[in-house]
């Protein structure tokens, strides 16, 4: 009895040991701290619905940076957030362009964003939208007999109007103590420009060749002079707030929750923290695009993917990696995924309530009357949004004026090469 | 026992006496050799390359190096970086030195005071440096709104406006968090002074300034050398005050060294950040060089 005791419990114990061994570990790496709640329930349910599989989430704040410190040492996580051109073109990505159980649910243009230039392969799959243009006070805006702008001189009368009828409002604010704020400005406006006169395939191309006599960045009524030149007159004019280089995104969603603030640039992932900072204020947001500032240009909004999955392509667990994206992907997981991100899916099957329905219908109408652009994966390694910023801030701080500020930001951009 | 000879007999034998103790050292010696002279020697070796962090790596010479020197910006990071470290340098001592002549006197409380003063060393210099940007926040700082609620002006303006103003309140918010350190150390030189010394000369007639700049301060002179030389090591490596309260901004402007390897790093440029990091190395071994000539001389 004692043999056939001790023959079943070291077979048990085997067995255990075979299970725990053969156990797949899939690593995921984010740096989006507004799904990981989100995403720790849906993998906890993964990981319940499939045995064998154990899927394991890292956070980390600053996942673009560290993400080249995992590459570096070889500890390369199965799945992740974070794509970067520079990695694409070092094959760190597993192709996943056939992958059309997925692809096909996609909004077309979304698989056009999520395509590389070079290869013309898809190694990232996005699973949402995301927009950026104007947050405006609805209130201030009816209270003055305002309209949104769309062109410049339009933009500029009305944030006169508010200075003038409400000196306490900042017109608009700005928190220039974040580069990346100010980087982004960059991106939209003067960006944004070359992207809808050259058209955003085009755009691309010459941003990833340094196409000189296509960007032109250094010219003196080019995009960037032009656009410095009214951020610079703006700033003199009292238009933005006087403390735009100290203040913080904390100070302009306190100053725009309260009505201290009529309007501010930003992205989608900005209306969570408006509607936590003031629940009341969900029917006052309103929406807008970048007014056109160049002649014969037109309004610009971006509208570019977001929350973008890539599989490593080292990966020793591809099939379960890809059995966990199949299951992150499914219609009911996406639209608990939308709503917690707060920006619309891009899978045609999901019907989310991302945003409360009339600012969810003004961004909408705001995309179909703005050229849409999207985001600059193309720029050089050694040249980041941050490093743009900062160099707005330096222009801002008055150690440039416009045309040597174009001229800077050109040779910049060519060092960046 | 059987197996071991006498000493006597192994020197008689001309055996070499092996003292075992010195193997004890043989673990620490690995951890040094391990996480410092292993990466050291790396380090110098990817200076000399233009690695981007996870590619394949190139020789490139002495490129990096010659590019530091000319590149502007990093000739303002190291104004930016040796400003804030003579300062610092020179208002720790003098603010500690004062300190711990207040606390050396007995009163009522002296020791409770000695751990508040003490206090702010041990926490982050990170978490200090929001802090501190929390109460001077230009326009919504709560120092701001105190004094305006006093009715004083808020004399430190917009300190972002210009250098001069920022490199002062990010020297004055590092001076406030590591004065306490140099207070204990000045206490300590303060209590190997005999009070026979300081007796005898008040009966020789000096005065109390006299008796401090003939009597306290060349006493302090170890303690005073420590202190600067550490004060000064510190300060050249300052990354969390600056990265909380300025972020080395507006643009680049208050940038230090060690911001500048941590940017040039993550932004695949890892070759040429080493060889910057070996450049910070050569400038902090220059006052730890100094030092020990110092302490070489009084020996």
């Amino acid at each position: 009895m004692k043999k056939v005791l001790a023959t079943v419990l070291a077979l048990a114990l085997c067995v255990s040991a075979y299970s725990a061994f053969a156990e797949t570990k899939v690593s995921f790496f984010t740096g989006k701290i507004e799904t990981v709640d989100l995403l720790n329930e849906i993998i906890d349910s993964f990981n319940a619905a499939n045995p064998g599989i154990v899927v394991e989430q890292e956070y980390q704040k600053d996942a673009s940076s560290i993400i080249k410190v995992k590459f570096a040492s070889g500890e390369v996580p199965d799945v992740m957030t974070t794509y970067e051109q520079e990695f694409v073109d070092q094959g760190k990505y597993l192709d996943l362009s056939a992958e059309n159980e997925w692809w096909d649910r996609l909004v077309p243009s979304m698989r056009d964003s999520c395509t590389d230039l070079k290869t013309g392969k898809q190694f990232r799959v996005c699973t949402n939208m995301t927009m950026a243009g104007f947050f405006y006070n609805k209130k201030i805006y009816a209270d003055l007999g305002l309209t949104p702008a769309t062109t410049w001189d339009a933009f500029v009368a009305n944030l006169k109007v508010i200075k003038e009828k409400m000196p306490d409002v900042t017109p608009w604010f700005i928190f220039g103590k974040e580069a990346w704020h100010l980087g982004h400005l960059i991106e939209f406006i003067p960006h944004g420009y070359l992207k809808q006169t050259l058209g955003t395939l085009e755009c691309k191309k010459a941003m990833l060749e340094n196409d000189s006599a296509k960007l032109n960045f250094g010219a003196a009524d080019g995009a960037m002079a032009v656009f410095a030149q009214n951020l610079l007159d703006l700033h003199k004019e009292g238009l933005i707030n006087e403390d735009v280089l100290t203040a913080t995104s904390d100070n302009c969603v306190e100053a725009f929750t309260t009505g201290k603030a009529a309007m501010f640039s930003n992205g989608m992932w900005a209306l969570s923290g408006l509607l936590a900072a003031n629940p009341d204020m969900a029917d006052q947001i309103g929406f807008a695009p970048y007014p056109a500032y160049m002649p014969d240009s037109k309004p610009v909004v971006l509208c570019a993917e977001d929350s973008g999955y890539s599989i490593s392509a080292t990966t020793a667990n591809m099939d379960a990696a890809k059995a966990f994206l199949s299951y992150l992907f499914t219609a009911d997981n996406q639209k608990k995924y939308s709503e917690a991100l707060g920006s619309p899916s891009a899978f045609t099957d999901v019907d989310a309530n991302w945003a409360p329905a009339a600012f969810a219908a003004e961004v909408k109408s705001v995309l179909n009357s703005a050229v849409n652009i999207g985001f600059t994966n193309e720029k050089p390694a050694g040249f980041t949004g941050d490093d743009a910023g900062r160099m707005v801030q330096d222009l801002l701080a008055g150690t440039y004026d416009a045309q040597s500020f174009a001229q800077a930001y050109e040779k910049a951009w060519n060092e960046g090469f | 026992m059987q197996g071991r000879k006498p000493l006597s007999i192994q020197r008689q034998r001309g055996m070499r006496e092996i003292d075992w103790t010195q193997y004890m050292a043989l673990p620490a010696l690995l951890l040094f050799a391990t996480f410092f002279v292993y990466p050291l020697i790396r380090g110098i070796g990817m200076s000399l390359t233009d690695w981007d962090g996870m590619g394949e790596a190139t020789f490139v010479g002495f490129a990096n190096f010659t590019r530091f020197f000319q590149d502007a910006r990093a000739m303002g990071d190291i104004r930016t970086t040796l400003i804030f470290a003579a300062g610092s340098a020179i208002l720790l001592n003098l603010v500690g030195l004062l300190y711990a002549l207040l606390m050396e006197k007995p009163f009522h409380g002296r020791s409770l005071t000695r751990v508040i003063i003490y206090l702010p060393a041990i926490i982050s210099p990170l978490i200090m440096g929001y802090i501190w940007y929390f109460l001077l926040q230009p326009g919504r700082g709560y120092l701001y709104h105190a004094l305006e609620q006093l009715g004083a002006p808020f004399t430190l303006g917009n300190w972002m406006k210009d250098y001069p103003t920022t490199m002062l309140v990010l020297i004055l918010v590092n001076v406030w968090q590591y004065a306490g350190m140099t207070m204990i150390i000045y206490l300590a030189g303060l209590q190997n002074i005999s009070a026979d010394l300081r007796e005898a000369a008040m009966i020789d007639g000096a005065g109390t300034w006299q008796r401090f700049t003939g009597v306290t301060i060349p006493l302090l002179m170890p303690a005073i050398r420590i202190n600067v030389v550490t004060n000064i090591i510190g300060s050249l490596s300052v990354f969390d005050v600056i990265m909380s309260l300025t972020e080395g901004g507006p643009g680049y402007a208050t940038e230090s060294l060690s911001i500048y390897i941590m940017r040039m790093c993550y932004g695949s440029r890892t070759g040429y950040s080493t060889a910057v990091a070996m450049i910070l190395f050569a400038i902090i071994l220059l006052p730890v060089l100094i030092s020990m000539r110092l302490t070489r001389e009084k020996a």
